[in-house]
């Protein structure tokens, strides 16, 4: 019997091991099937060696393809990778914790229809939102016709550029930076502000000791969701790149689809999966001391 | 979307390259399944029937066909038919890939799939007795594709707008590398490196079928030059900026000219005088299909003049059969860039297998270009 005032709480049942094992089993199974055995087909894949005539692939266990990838032109591929996807996500950082924290700061209703805002575009096909943006940066398009009203000589050229790139990550990976970081933002409790306001915080010091350490998970959440993808980012160099800028998902996709190395291309998965699980490494060890903070 | 749906609408091997990107990842999946021998199709069973019965498999760009070819054979042979299925593929790897899959009977595949396929030993010789109207193919074409019936082929010229070059004319590849820095950034390059740098062979006079490591070398070394002066590679719509203006100049393939041309009449074609690189496409039998005296007499229907001018007024690509050309649209038979006229011919050099090491060389120059 509870103690008067306190809710009944419901007992749990108890589940034995088996039973333990069944409930495990379907998530077990997906995960398996969808991620272990694929990254086990990959990791194989990259010791092997194919017969360029007839693509048939061969398992001598060699380590060609490291040794391969370890070649000036890969690394340096890879490199340019890592730097735009770092120089974008940090740029999403910035851009979606201004937005996010606007949001939180709204009344309810209105941050319904922002968030809303925000999610919307995730409506259109991603491809379809990519190639608009090759309409609104080409020379005598919107932005060029709007840059010459402004006095501009010439075209923005921007187009076919490592800018319209990071402006085409920026822009699909946004809303994905947003949303975590408003979540963390979105539980800090008014009374905060008002307790800090009342000890003499000016507006940058409640930002630095009250919000900023509140809105950390989510700023590292939202790092992770799009930092990851970006430095594989295949589809968005593919359309904004003009084929001028090579990137790391460019390399990869080519292996598989353009000269069917799948051996090499396996390799270069497997070490592009290396960088970033030793960004995210970082990233995790960096999390604790924010949050400390 | 059926295939019949897909028959309708007129389609150009550009427009047919963007479903390339967007499908490339499900081939992936498919070529992996490839790789590793899998196969779910019952077609590939050994050994031939003389009777022209069953349904033969077809793997095609999606609308690749005359309108009617399909059922005008069926409405001849009743007891056969073609089932066309649609892949968007854009390597040789993935074509090749496609014979080894026991997926279908017949491909289309250009000279560089279907040779790397032979020598694979994955492709099936046409007993050509069975195809007569083989003949009707101009000879050169028949040469340079000897594993099946070519269907189309496109040459890579040079396509530009004169009032945007200070009415310069251009007539060689020369002529356009020496305008690419002085217009930067308002030329468009073909983002295929067969094309894209056997068109740089043509430039430097070496064969645009080369393995030489020095002559490959100095093609890399002539893209790069002008890379930063270019506005892009392209694989679709390469030339579609003359249209509006915001390039001037592009490397582009001879039908896309010809649609662009219509659109804005200030576009001319160059076929270079250094000569022009080419890709040349047709239908190859898969090793051990069962189906291979279907796949005679299509080929041989096909190669009559009524259906292949369907086929061609449908896909509006430049055309090989001199008997056709009555019945060909006026648009593509009156079209000094599409009509295959000997002048034209003898400057032309077609895709060719390059073998195994050939390919490797070829791709690292393109990758190293394009890390550039």
């Amino acid at each position: 019997m509870p103690p008067p005032g306190e809710r009944p709480r419901r007992r749990l049942p108890a589940f034995g091991g088996l039973s333990r094992l069944a409930l495990l089993l379907p998530t077990l199974v997906i995960t398996a099937v969808c991620f272990v055995i694929p990254l086990g087909l990959i990791a194989v894949y990259s010791f092997g060696t194919v017969n360029q005539v007839n693509f048939d692939v061969y398992f001598g266990w060699t380590t060609q393809n490291y040794h391969d990838f370890t070649s000036a032109l890969y690394l340096h591929t890879l490199a340019r990778s890592v730097f735009l996807s770092l120089s974008t996500t940090l740029s999403c950082a910035v851009l979606g914790f201004i937005f996010a924290y606007y949001i939180s700061r709204q009344p309810p209703r209105a941050q319904q229809l922002l968030l809303v805002a925000v999610i919307v575009p995730f409506w259109t096909s991603f491809i379809v939102r990519t190639y608009a943006w090759v309409d609104l940066l080409q020379n005598l398009g919107p932005l060029d016709r709007f840059a010459r009203t402004l006095g501009l000589h010439g075209h923005i050229d921007i187009l076919y550029t490592p800018y319209s790139i990071a402006i085409g990550i920026l822009y699909s990976y946004l809303p994905l930076m947003i949303l975590p970081i408003y979540v963390s933002l979105e539980r800090i409790e008014p009374a905060l502000y008002d307790a800090a306001a009342d000890l003499g915080a000016t507006p940058f010091r409640q930002f630095r000791r009250v919000v900023l350490p509140h809105a950390v998970p989510g700023l590292i959440a939202g790092i992770i969701i799009v930092g990851v993808p970006a430095l594989g980012e295949y589809v968005i160099p593919e359309i904004l790149g003009g084929g001028k800028t090579l990137m790391a998902g460019n390399l990869l996709a080519d292996q598989f689809l353009e000269t069917g190395n799948y051996p090499f291309g396996s390799a270069l998965a497997v070490s592009v999966m290396v960088v970033l699980m030793l960004l995210l490494f970082l990233l995790r060890r960096a999390q604790p001391a924010a949050e400390v903070q | 979307m059926t295939d019949t749906d897909l028959l309708i609408d007129p389609l150009t091997r550009g427009a047919l390259l963007k479903k390339a990107g967007a499908g490339a990842l499900g081939l992936s999946a498919a070529s992996l399944l490839a790789a590793c021998g899998s196969s779910s199709s019952s077609s590939s069973s050994a050994g031939s029937s003389e009777a022209i019965a069953g349904q033969a498999i077809l793997s095609n760009y999606p609308g690749w066909m005359g309108k009617h070819n399909l059922a005008d054979f069926h409405q001849k042979y009743p007891q056969a038919s073609i089932k066309m299925i649609s892949n968007a593929t854009s390597s040789s790897a993935e074509v090749v890939l496609q014979f080894k899959s026991r997926q279908y009977d017949f491909l289309l595949a250009d000279t560089t799939d279907s040779g790397q396929a032979n020598a694979a030993d994955l492709i099936t010789k046409l007993d050509w007795s069975k195809v007569p109207n083989i003949k009707n193919i101009s000879q050169k074409f028949r040469t340079a594709y000897p594993w099946g019936l070519p269907t189309d082929y496109g040459k890579v010229g040079i396509a530009y707008r004169p009032d945007l070059v200070g009415n310069a004319t251009i007539t060689s590849w020369h002529d356009l590398w020496e305008l690419i820095p002085r217009y930067s950034g308002q030329t468009v390059f073909i983002d295929l490196e067969r094309d894209c740098m056997g068109s740089t062979c043509k430039y430097l006079g070496f064969s645009s079928n080369t393995t030489d490591p020095g002559e490959l070398s100095k093609v890399q070394d002539a893209i790069v030059k002008v890379k930063p002066d270019l506005n892009a590679f392209l694989n679709t719509n390469v030339g579609a900026g003359l249209i509006n203006g915001s390039v001037a100049m592009a490397m582009d393939w001879d039908y896309d000219v010809a649609l662009l041309q219509q659109k804005n009449d200030k576009i001319k074609w160059v076929l270079p005088d250094e000569g022009v690189h080419a890709y040349l496409e047709g239908f190859t039998a898969v090793k051990n299909t069962s189906k291979i005296a279907v796949i005679q007499a299509f080929l041989n229907f096909l190669a009559t003049p009524p259906q292949y001018a369907d086929f061609v007024n449908t896909t509006g690509t430049a055309y090989m059969m001199p008997a056709s050309t009555p019945l060909v649209a006026k648009t593509i038979s009156q079209n000094p860039i599409l009509v295959p006229t000997d002048a034209i011919l003898a400057k032309t050099e077609f895709d060719k297998y390059l073998g195994a090491d050939g390919t490797t060389l070829w791709s690292n120059t393109w990758t190293a270009i394009k890390a550039a």
